[in-house]
């Protein structure tokens, strides 16, 4: 065995390299920190705080978080809201990107190249209207004497109205419209990537058309729908407006009447002076955002190990 | 189709054009291959090769012409169903796929046993030389290899016909070499028609039965090996093929097999059977190992005087660049090194059998 002295030899750099490359990180660093990570420590941070003469005090209890669980699934039912909200964001999510995505395909395949940029602006047209403007639209379409039901009323068919307001489906149907304009830049911009070469070489290879989908275009648009999916429940757990305005903040489910987890921080914010158990509510929703995320990747992975 | 005898031909194309707006990439190709011959086509870059594999292969439409495969008009059959298969000049292999998975891309498409695609497509990988690669991404390959899995996921299909598009380009001379026997083999074993695009000359002059050399969008010569070599018959051919030296004239006199041209350097006796007449404009095409140091003392025809201006070492033989008294800059190709100085005059000879006329001289 032969040592070789490490200790004197200094790592080549090639004359490409400058020790200023490092600073082009700032850029990505003060946004991290800025808008990231600071909130989030903070956030973490205020959850192990107390409250003291309706005062919060800096102090490292786990105080908060017994209060929360101790009632978890029984008297304050954040644990049923919670798991509702999964389940919410988890279809919406499914349904949204779904959807999207078909729009998407149509985008970069049936239309002309150069009509495609004009049709994507136009499928994102919802985008450029106020997210709230939208809800209170859904709400005229949906609700018991809504658009919906007036058109049925005038066929004769008002025995066959539809009750969608404040469901937990009208409350998917908000997110999806919200979401979907985004979804389908991102699954747009992934399908673009995809070399067209590749698909005329499956057709070439014997791919029918729905061949050439299933064995490209889609195993080459994982990365995209991965995406997607994952922004659609992270925005969906997140979100409190649709379920307050199309759910009616406490929307029909299987489990009985449940505002969404997010709706029920926003009003544990307004309605009681405890910020530290506010955070620690929130911070319980980032966790199992975290959580969700990492599952979708794992399911993902295997899904790819198992199909190549 | 009415006749039941199979067609002769693998391959057929009368009059195939493609237009690209108001661009000619094919112009009127005309090409019968027959069965399981090796048909090699050259051409330099851009005179349309590719885009008359595609349109064999059924991813371009021709503006106009008919295609047959083996008797069968295929005009109205998909490129999915075509019985032909395209080894991609840049390969077009899936990511998203290791090399094994490309390989056996063509074979899972229909219902198919694991273990008998899972066997051919390890005597596939054998064959070209992946075996030890077969979990390997696309990615992580070198050029050569990457070939060699696009060749190996059309062959494992095993078409009527293959349409190769540069297959070896990317590999070193000596795999190139050991590939071209191999495909060789493989193409006389299953009788399977070869379209074989190639910019090698030595590639294609060695491997195929005929060669088609394309210009500009057309056929300028289809011919054996050996004859395109010896007889091209256009200028185009003649300073494409081979290392011939091209010397413009009209043709002064004809008589007993032979025609005499008049050059701009000086008279030109080239023996033919079937001269052109008398004021004729001509090519005397004569290859550059025909010409030869003359020899002294003796007069005869077809000496040229000449000032050496380099020379090159091949290895085996020595490439000498001369000018003659008016200028043309010719070739000739020695196995010897002559005792002559850079810029020093000399006389070089042709034998009249050994040059060929093309017409079209101005
Ligand atoms: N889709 C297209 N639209 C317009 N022009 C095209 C198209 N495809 C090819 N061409 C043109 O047709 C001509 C022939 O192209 P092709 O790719 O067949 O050349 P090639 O002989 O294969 O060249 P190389 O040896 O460089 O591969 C080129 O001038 C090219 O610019
Ligand atoms: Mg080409």
């Amino acid at each position: 065995m032969t040592t070789v002295e490490t200790s004197a030899t200094k790592p080549m750099r090639t004359p490409n390299d400058s020790p200023l490359k490092i600073w082009f990180l700032a850029p990505l660093a003060i946004w991290l920190t800025v808008f990231f990570l600071l909130p989030l420590i903070f956030l973490l941070w205020i959850g192990f705080w107390r409250v003291e003469n309706f005062q919060s005090v800096p102090d490292f209890s786990l105080g908060n978080y017994a209060d929360i669980f101790a009632s978890f699934f029984s008297k304050s039912r954040y644990g049923l809201a919670l798991i509702q909200s999964l389940w919410v964001a988890i279809t919406t999510a499914f349904f949204a990107t779904i959807l999207s995505y078909m729009v998407a395909l149509s985008i970069a395949f049936a239309v002309p190249a150069r009509w495609q940029r004009l049709a994507l602006l136009i499928a994102i047209a919802p985008f450029w209207s106020s997210y709230v403007l939208r809800l209170y639209s859904w709400q005229t379409i949906l609700s018991r004497n809504g658009v919906i039901n007036s058109v049925l009323k005038q066929f004769g068919l008002a025995d066959y109205r539809i009750d969608l307001i404040y469901t937990q489906i009208a409350t998917r149907i908000g997110l999806i419209h919200y979401l979907a304009p985004i979804l389908i830049v991102i699954l747009y911009v992934s399908i673009l990537a995809i070399d067209r070469v590749l698909i005329e070489a499956a057709r070439e290879l014997g791919c029918t058309r729905w061949q050439a989908f299933t064995r490209v275009i889609l195993p080459l648009s994982r990365f995209g729908l991965m995406t997607a999916a994952s922004f659609a429940i992270i925005v969906s757990l997140g979100d409190a407006l649709s379920g307050n305005l199309l759910g009616g903040g406490a929307g029909t489910s299987i489990i009985g009447k449940l505002p969404t987890y997010a709706s029920m921080i926003m009003s544990d914010y307004s309605s009681s002076t405890n910020l530290p158990r506010t955070s620690a509510l929130a911070t319980i929703l980032i966790v199992v955002m975290v959580l969700a995320l990492a599952a979708g990747f794992v399911a993902a992975d295997r899904a790819r190990r198992r199909t190549s | 189709m009415t006749s039941a005898a199979p067609s002769p031909h693998d391959l057929e194309l009368l009059s195939i054009t493609k237009n690209f707006d108001s661009f000619t990439a094919v112009d009127s190709i005309n090409l019968k291959v027959g069965r399981g011959e090796f048909v090699a086509i050259m051409g330099p870059s851009g005179c349309g090769k590719t885009t008359l594999l595609r349109i064999l292969a059924g991813l371009e439409t021709a503006s106009s012409g008919q295609l047959y495969i083996r008797g069968k008009d295929v005009s109205d059959v998909p490129v999915n169903l075509r019985s032909t298969r395209l080894v991609w000049q840049n390969y077009a292999l899936f990511p998203h796929l290791d090399v094994a998975g490309n390989i056996a891309f063509g074979l899972t498409l229909k219902a198919h046993d694991k273990a008998i695609v899972a066997g051919k497509v390890k005597a596939m990988a054998d064959l070209v030389g992946l075996s030890d690669l077969m979990g390997r991404k696309i990615s992580q390959l070198s050029g050569g290899q990457k070939q060699r899995v696009a060749l190996a996921r059309a062959l494992v299909t095993e078409p009527d016909i293959l349409l190769l598009d540069e297959p070896l380009s990317a590999l070193d001379a000596h795999l190139r070499i050991r590939m071209q026997g191999e495909l060789r083999r493989i193409q006389k074993q299953l009788g399977m028609a070869f379209i074989y695009v190639t910019h090698n000359q030595v590639e294609a002059f060695s491997m195929a039965d005929r060669v088609v050399v394309m210009n500009k969008g057309h056929i300028e010569q289809i011919d054996a090996p050996e004859d395109m070599y010896a007889r091209p018959k256009t200028e185009f051919v003649a300073r494409f093929v081979g290392t011939n030296n091209l010397f413009p004239g009209r043709i002064q006199e004809i008589g007993h097999g032979k025609a005499i041209v008049h050059c701009a350097h000086g008279q030109v006796q080239v023996s033919t059977d079937d001269p052109p007449p008398v004021g004729t404009g001509v090519f005397v095409v004569v290859q550059a190992d025909k010409l030869k140091p003359a020899p002294t003392g003796v007069a005869g025809e077809n000496r040229l005087e000449a000032t050496v201006r380099g020379r090159e070492y091949a290895g085996s033989h020595n490439i000498y660049l001369l000018d003659l008294v008016d200028g043309t800059e010719v070739k000739m190709t020695l196995p010897q090194v002559l005792p002559l100085e850079i810029n020093q005059p000399t006389t070089i000879w042709f034998s009249p059998a050994h040059a060929a006329l093309i017409r079209g001289a101005a």
